[in-house]
């Protein structure tokens, strides 16, 4: 899916004297399949850029435009819509409901479509077996190695098969085998020719043979 | 003025209301006169935040309103019992010289408040928020009504002096020329019902053939006749009394509070039946409109068994009408 980003602005305003502008006037395009790194200290705007392409929060000014649709500009049970359709997220810290289990975490983007239960049981089967976590498909997740909880949430982004990944510093808690071993995941995805978009600080990303583009963000601003 | 507790409940959801709908009223000004669902400017964007707060304050504001009468008119039967004279909400309506005129001006709103949430829903079902300036620009109109109304309200409440005696519904409602209600009184009660049941058989008829401005129209002259022909005809059937026309006696746990059943059903059909012509105007979908007939004709049809099956058990115990 084609992502075009048009003079994004984001201020967050704690209140009327302290304002913290996160982005800046920004003009991006990523193409349909593109797999996008973008680099950046702490406070560099990278995690803006990413809920504001999934439309978790709106822009100051400026727009974010989808396969020609005006995400930004979306009602927030439009936008809801829309990220279940077309979102897969992987988070940091994995977000995973620690007291289910492997299967119910994986199930849960899911729930809101109401598939029946062979299918859901399909999907699930399936990426399951992509991650390498079906042997702990019953387990309770607080239980598991971070290696494996981040397969779980990498296992959920993919259950709906959505057509752009999202993934906000997704190597920031593990260790360095455990990073490879995603890449290695993220190889796999690309292949499937989805979006894909990474903000991280972790050089391991920065000199990947499939990695299309690498952009740099400082102070809310595109310096490369 | 008399401050039982209803009474009071009612001054202070209304003052409650009133600061609420009044942030929402300014929230309206700036969102209809600088609405531009195309910008992409840091006005728009705050303007979208500000009228999901609005319409939520406004939508929270009229469901209550609407359901807030049903209480209205059960605490005028209420109080009804410390006015001397007064026999049900009859009484109390006629203690002050506005009282009628305030309920026939609640029950306008009460249409306007459900056409306005109606409206809402078609705007959030749309991704561009297409109807977000017109349901702001109708909540304009409709918040000077919503002011009258609670200033009406309250004024009607403080205005009540218990000490002075009210009529009781037989004489107001009584077939004498004095009355305000005698020249309905004087109409043949057969042509009336002719013109209830025929207004009847052309709503199903024009609910057969799909014609939407027909139906509207019908629906109207149904709820006047059915409002009148309730009065004068089936209202008796229901107290078994020929010279009772009282429109408030059937509210009370007497008469199994049919009334409330009775009105809710007339109300919520009509509603419905005028909410086609929203839904033709605005989205020209047929699936809203199919929807909104079939409510219309169920809650009508309920309506008129109901008040239909007093004077037929009346003619089947007896063997003769009043």
């Amino acid at each position: 899916m084609m992502i075009e980003l048009k003079n994004l602005t984001k201020v967050f305003e704690v209140n009327k004297n302290n304002k913290t502008t996160a982005l800046k006037d920004l003009n991006l395009n990523i193409k349909e399949g593109e797999l996008l790194v973008i680099k950046g200290a702490s406070g560099s705007g990278k995690s803006t850029v990413l809920s504001l392409i999934a439309s978790l929060s709106k822009p100051t000014n400026g727009e974010v435009i989808v396969d020609k649709k005006r995400v930004s500009k979306l009602p927030d049970n439009f936008a809801s819509l829309y990220r279940r359709e077309h979102i897969g997220f992987i988070f940091q810290k994995y977000n995973l409901i620690p007291t289910l289990s492997v299967k119910e975490n994986i199930l849960l983007p899911l729930i809101p479509q109401n598939p029946n239960e062979i299918e859901a049981q399909k999907l699930l089967e399936k990426v399951m077996k992509k991650f390498k976590i079906e042997h702990k498909k019953d387990n309770i997740v607080k239980n598991l190695s971070g290696g494996e909880q981040q397969r779980v949430a990498i296992a959920r982004s993919q259950v709906n098969d959505p057509k752009i990944i999202i993934a906000d510093e997704p190597t920031a808690n593990l260790d360095k085998e455990l990073s490879l071993h995603f890449i290695e995941i993220l190889r796999e995805l690309k292949k499937t020719k989805k979006t894909i978009i990474i903000a991280t600080h972790d050089p391991l990303f920065f000199e990947l043979d499939f990695v299309d583009r690498i952009i740099e963000l400082s102070n809310g601003e595109l310096i490369r | 003025m008399i401050l039982s507790p209803e009474v009071l409940t009612i001054i202070i959801l209304n003052i409650i209301f009133l600061i609420f709908g009044t942030i929402a009223f300014i929230l309206s000004i700036r969102i209809f006169f600088n609405w531009n669902v195309e910008s992409t400017s840091q006005k728009q964007y705050t303007l979208e935040k500000q009228s999901f707060l609005s319409a939520t304050i406004i939508k929270y504001i009229l469901s209550i309103k609407i359901l807030l009468f049903i209480f209205f008119i059960f605490t005028l039967d209420k109080i009804s019992n410390v006015l001397t004279g007064a026999m049900c909400a009859a009484g109390v309506v006629d203690a002050t010289s506005y009282g009628i005129y305030l309920l026939l001006f609640k029950l306008i709103n009460i249409y306007l408040f459900g056409f306005w949430l109606i409206i809402h829903n078609f705007d959030i079902k749309t991704e561009t928020l297409k109807f977000t300036k017109l349901k702001f620009g109708l909540f304009l109109f409709i918040y000077f009504l919503f002011i009258s109304e609670i200033v009406l309200e309250i004024t009607m409440f403080s205005s009540i002096d218990v000490a002075k005696l009210v009529s009781c519904c037989g004489t107001l409602y009584s077939n004498t020329q004095t009355s305000y209600l005698s020249s309905i009184f004087m109409i043949n009660s057969s042509y009336l019902l002719i013109s209830f049941y025929s207004s009847l058989g052309f709503l199903i008829l024009f609910y057969l053939v799909r014609n939407d401005y027909l139906y509207i129209i019908f629906n109207l002259i149904f709820l006047i006749l059915a409002i009148i022909t309730l009065i004068t005809f089936f209202g008796t059937y229901i107290y078994e009394l020929p010279t009772h026309h009282c429109p408030f006696c059937m509210l009370q746990n007497e008469y199994s509070y049919v009334g409330y059943i009775l009105y809710l059903s007339l109300f919520v059909g009509t509603f419905y039946g005028f909410n086609i012509g929203i839904s033709n105007i605005l989205t020209q979908d047929n699936e809203n409109s199919a929807y909104y007939y079939k409510m219309s004709l169920v809650f009508i049809l309920f309506y008129t068994v109901l008040v239909s099956y007093y004077p037929i058990s009346y003619y089947l115990k007896n063997g003769v009408f009043l």
